[in-house]
């Protein structure tokens, strides 16, 4: 077969097959030859070589982008508008929760430091020896390693949740437009392993040690007031003793 | 070997070369067709598919000497779906390969 006549072939079985684009094809055939034959092969040889036309032409069948009717595309809108709002007030939801976290970190941190500084604002609220408060402070230290764990790794959720709604949102559209759709993501955050062993190492830890700190620090303000309810004994809040 | 094999691993294949870089068609048919042996035309069936699917995309480029060339690049999707593809393929292949290799004949 010569070049005239497989391209002559191939190009009435795409014609038959009502593909769209066809000299886009052609054109990818005719560079084909033109690579071959300057490596010296004959005509008839890279024919041969490339395969039936008319089998090749099937192959090319299916992937011309289907047209989708409008009312389809419409409704796919409407639908992705309710559930834009729904999710929309979900995510202020979820991001004021992500702030809470953060703002529960940074307050143990500034109790910790207030406990430790002795600032008179914490000396008059929650008044008690410094041997105390120094336990209760590294307790509130451990309190903050830990909400900033959860703060973090809330984030990266919060994150991934939006990338999920996204590529949902993008798949609705698509597959109402006729296009392909796209596998859907994981909703949980994908940590790189080490950072998340890491991450799950932190707040074990941070939460081991505030528990055995909290515990510590109250038996030891029992203890150090001479009664259970020490809170009442130091007048804390301005409980009257 | 059965044609029906090749056909479904040869989009991951495509895939995997212009994961390393941008190729025109030739380049592409070319360097499989010395690789698997398949006839060289049905690489081009497979751009076209990928195209439409969104996980490539073309664009032309002046050779010196020549009419431009049209070269296929992977799109972000592209490389998704092919990594996702990828660990599938490898580990069904796995599979398959101890199921055909543990023959009780061969000990016997």
């Amino acid at each position: 077969m010569t070049k005239h006549e497989f391209m002559e072939r191939l190009t009435n079985a795409l014609k038959r097959n009502g593909i769209e684009d066809i000299s886009e094809i052609i054109d990818e055939y005719e560079q084909h030859f033109a690579f071959k034959m300057a490596d010296g092969f004959c005509e008839a040889e890279i024919a041969a070589k490339l395969g039936d036309p008319l089998q090749l032409a099937a192959q090319f069948c299916g992937d011309a982008p289907k047209k989708a009717p409008a009312g389809k595309r419409v409704g796919a809108i409407a639908r992705l508008c309710f559930t834009g709002f729904w999710a929309g007030v979900f995510f202020i939801l979820l991001a004021a929760w992500d702030a809470v976290l953060a703002a529960c970190s940074f307050g143990s941190l500034a109790v910790a430091a207030g406990l430790l500084g002795k600032l008179g604002t914490w000396q008059a609220i929650v008044p008690m020896p410094y041997g105390v408060a120094t336990v209760f402070s590294a307790a509130m230290v451990t309190l903050c390693v830990l909400m900033s764990v959860g703060c973090v790794y809330f984030t990266a959720f919060f994150r991934q949740l939006i990338r999920v709604y996204g590529r949902f949102h993008r798949n609705t559209l698509s597959a109402a437009a006729g296009g392909p759709v796209l596998p859907p993501l994981a909703a949980s955050p994908n940590f790189p392993p080490k950072a998340r062993r890491r991450l799950r190492r932190v707040a074990l830890v941070a939460l081991c040690a505030f528990a055995v700190l909290t515990i510590w620090a109250i038996l030891l303000a029992m203890i150090t007031s001479g009664c259970l309810e020490f809170w009442h004994a130091w007048g804390w809040f301005g409980y009257a003793a | 070997m059965n044609a029906q094999y090749k056909k479904g691993v040869l989009e991951l294949c495509v895939l995997s070369l212009l994961k390393q870089r941008d190729c025109y068609g030739y380049e592409i048919s070319d360097s499989l067709s010395k690789r698997i042996d398949i006839a060289d035309g049905t690489v081009y069936p497979i751009l076209r598919k990928l195209k439409s699917d969104g996980l490539l995309t073309t664009y032309l480029q002046e050779e010196s000497g020549g009419p431009p060339r049209k070269y296929y690049s992977i799109t972000k999707l592209g490389r998704e779906i092919y990594e996702r593809d990828r660990a599938e393929y490898l580990q069904f292949a796995q599979a398959i390969r101890t199921l055909l290799e543990d023959q009780p004949d061969d000990k016997a």
